[in-house]
């Protein structure tokens, strides 16, 4: 009989603690760091091209198929201004249908694919969650502004370095 | 009666309709935010400033939504269901005074009317889940029936304390002997079984036995959908505002309150109000902490404590009256026996031996018989 008091007493603390909720579309709930999203494609901002040469091993790699690639010659190389002979053309991932198990990420030669903080896949046509290579690599910015990211050769030589002295 | 008195009556009449619908928006709104902050979240948000709207777009979803038909329903019975559950519960509602002249018709068997009707209901329920010809709702209007009238007896008797304190069963002379001391002060027993008693006549969360989703799947109401399925609901809603109502008018002296002038009606009605709605946040509050009870929790506590409290009430109040005590003499009495009763329960709670439960495997005779 007293534990029902008590039990009210919980209920009553309850009340008057701050609500957990966030209002979602509106307002979003932080995201991890480390959090696993969607793969998009990264931007090389010192050249201006995407990393990606349209290799095609994540589109080998991949279990569920969702990645397709295209190459092309790259035309910033036979200018001179690139040292990628071959650069991405077309390049498309369906999202719907990507597992996040991060093989594509895994096997990349040139850390041109990670894996986000993209995650939302609610869209208003049936094939809304095919990705191009301009929205991919739009996503792909938005991640590198967020978090600041190089690619990890870069950051190996780096620490390569920082071990020998 | 003439002509002017019937357009009176009829447009009073409306006005409580009016009222009573505005109330049931505005208690379904306040549980879902009260339960929600119980819960940690903050409830409906989107329809309206703090979802205030809500309620509202429930009302224009129910009644655009298409009525479902089963076809093995027995139609006239099942359509006259909801109005038996609807039209006791607002009749109800002629004789309860929200202040002394808002009231359609003070009755001087008021409590005895209310008592009478709110039975009716019960017929609404059993009905309801006879005629859906559907075995969840036929096990809820039974449970309904059973639960409905174990709880009226200490509900009655609790009243009859109140009626006995007052001498009277007009509500309007109850709440007005209320002047000096509220009936919770002078009677907290009769307090505690009225509110135990009616949140079971309401069939309310800990006692929501008939319409328990979990086991028969909304009793009485699986069938029904739409406009029909709105009528239950506004029913269970007016219920829970008049037993909210009537506690304040029986218990904590209606629209009184000391130090206030009790004949000014705005105030009175500000006063009663307030006092219902604290009532309601309770009874909501006891929903967002208690589990549902079992059949035979339920059952055991109607007639083992409750009943024979309620007695002890009644005679500890005649014998009060037939001496002519003084109030505090009742008040101790009434709280050694609630105090009693608590500490006897919790008692028997604590050293209650755990039942053994014994499996016994059905085997079929013949394999049983084979296997030696």
């Amino acid at each position: 009989m007293l534990g029902n008091l008590k039990g009210l007493m919980v209920t009553l603390s309850t009340f008057f603690r701050k609500p957990v909720t966030y209002q979602y579309p509106k307002e979003h709930k932080p995201i991890e760091d480390r959090y696993m999203g969607f793969p998009v494609l990264m931007w090389d901002a010192n050249v201006g091209e995407p990393y990606c040469t349209g290799c095609m091993v994540c589109v080998r790699y991949c279990p569920t198929s969702c990645i397709s690639a295209v190459m092309k010659d790259n035309p910033l190389h036979a200018d001179g201004q690139s040292t990628r002979r071959k650069i991405v053309d077309n390049f498309e991932i369906n999202l719907g249908r990507c597992i996040l198990c991060g093989i594509c990420v895994d096997v990349c030669n040139f850390d041109a694919i990670e894996m986000s903080h993209e995650h939302e896949l609610s869209k208003y046509a049936r094939n809304g969650n095919r990705t191009d290579l301009s929205k991919l690599l739009e996503m792909g910015k938005a991640y590198q502004e967020e978090t600041g990211w190089r690619p990890e050769k870069e950051t190996k030589k780096e620490e390569a370095v920082e071990a020998e002295n | 009666m003439s002509a002017v008195e019937t357009l009176l009556l009829v447009s009073a009449i409306l006005g409580l309709l009016t009222g009573l619908s505005v109330v049931v928006l505005s208690l379904t709104w306040l549980e879902r935010k009260f339960l929600g902050r119980i819960q940690m979240r903050i409830g409906p948000m989107r329809v309206g400033p703090f979802g205030l709207l809500q309620p509202v777009a429930d009302a224009v979803k129910l009644m655009a939504k298409e009525d479902l038909l089963s076809s093995w329903v027995d139609r006239v019975v099942y359509w006259v269901a909801p109005l038996v559950v609807f039209v006791p519960t607002f009749m109800i509602w002629v004789t309860i005074p929200i202040t002394r002249d808002l009231v359609i018709r003070n009755l001087d068997m008021g409590l005895f009317y209310i008592i009478a009707l709110s039975v009716l209901s019960i017929v609404g329920l059993v009905t309801a889940g006879w005629a859906s010809s559907n075995k969840y709702a036929v096990l809820g209007g039974f449970r309904a029936a059973a639960q409905l009238i174990s709880y009226e007896i200490p509900l009655i008797l609790a009243v009859l304390g109140v009626a006995m304190l007052a001498q009277s069963l007009n509500l309007e002379n109850v709440v007005n002997s209320q002047g000096a001391f509220s009936y919770a002060l002078i009677q907290p027993l009769g307090l505690v079984i009225f509110f135990v008693a009616g949140l079971a006549e309401l069939g309310r969360t800990p006692f929501d036995i008939h319409p328990a989703e979990s086991e028969v799947v909304g009793g009485p109401f699986v069938e029904y959908s739409g406009a029909h399925w709105a009528v239950f609901f506004l029913a269970e809603y007016i219920n829970t505002f008049a037993i909210a109502a009537l506690t304040v008018l029986l218990f904590f002296g209606g629209w009184l309150f000391p130090g206030l002038p009790g004949d000014v009606s705005g105030l009175g009605v500000l006063v009663f109000l307030i006092k219902t709605y604290l009532v309601i946040l309770v009874i909501f509050w006891v929903r967002g902490t208690y589990p549902r009870l079992r059949i035979d929790q339920l059952m055991s506590l109607g007639w083992k404590v409750l009943v024979p409290l309620a007695f002890v009430n009644v005679v500890i109040t005649s014998v009060y009256l037939f001496y002519g005590w003084p109030a505090w003499s009742l008040s101790l009495m009434s709280l050694a026996i609630l105090g009693t009763a608590v500490w006897e329960i919790s008692r028997r709670m604590r050293t209650a031996p755990t039942p053994e439960y014994t499996v016994r495997l059905y085997v079929p005779s013949s394999e049983a018989s084979s296997a030696g």
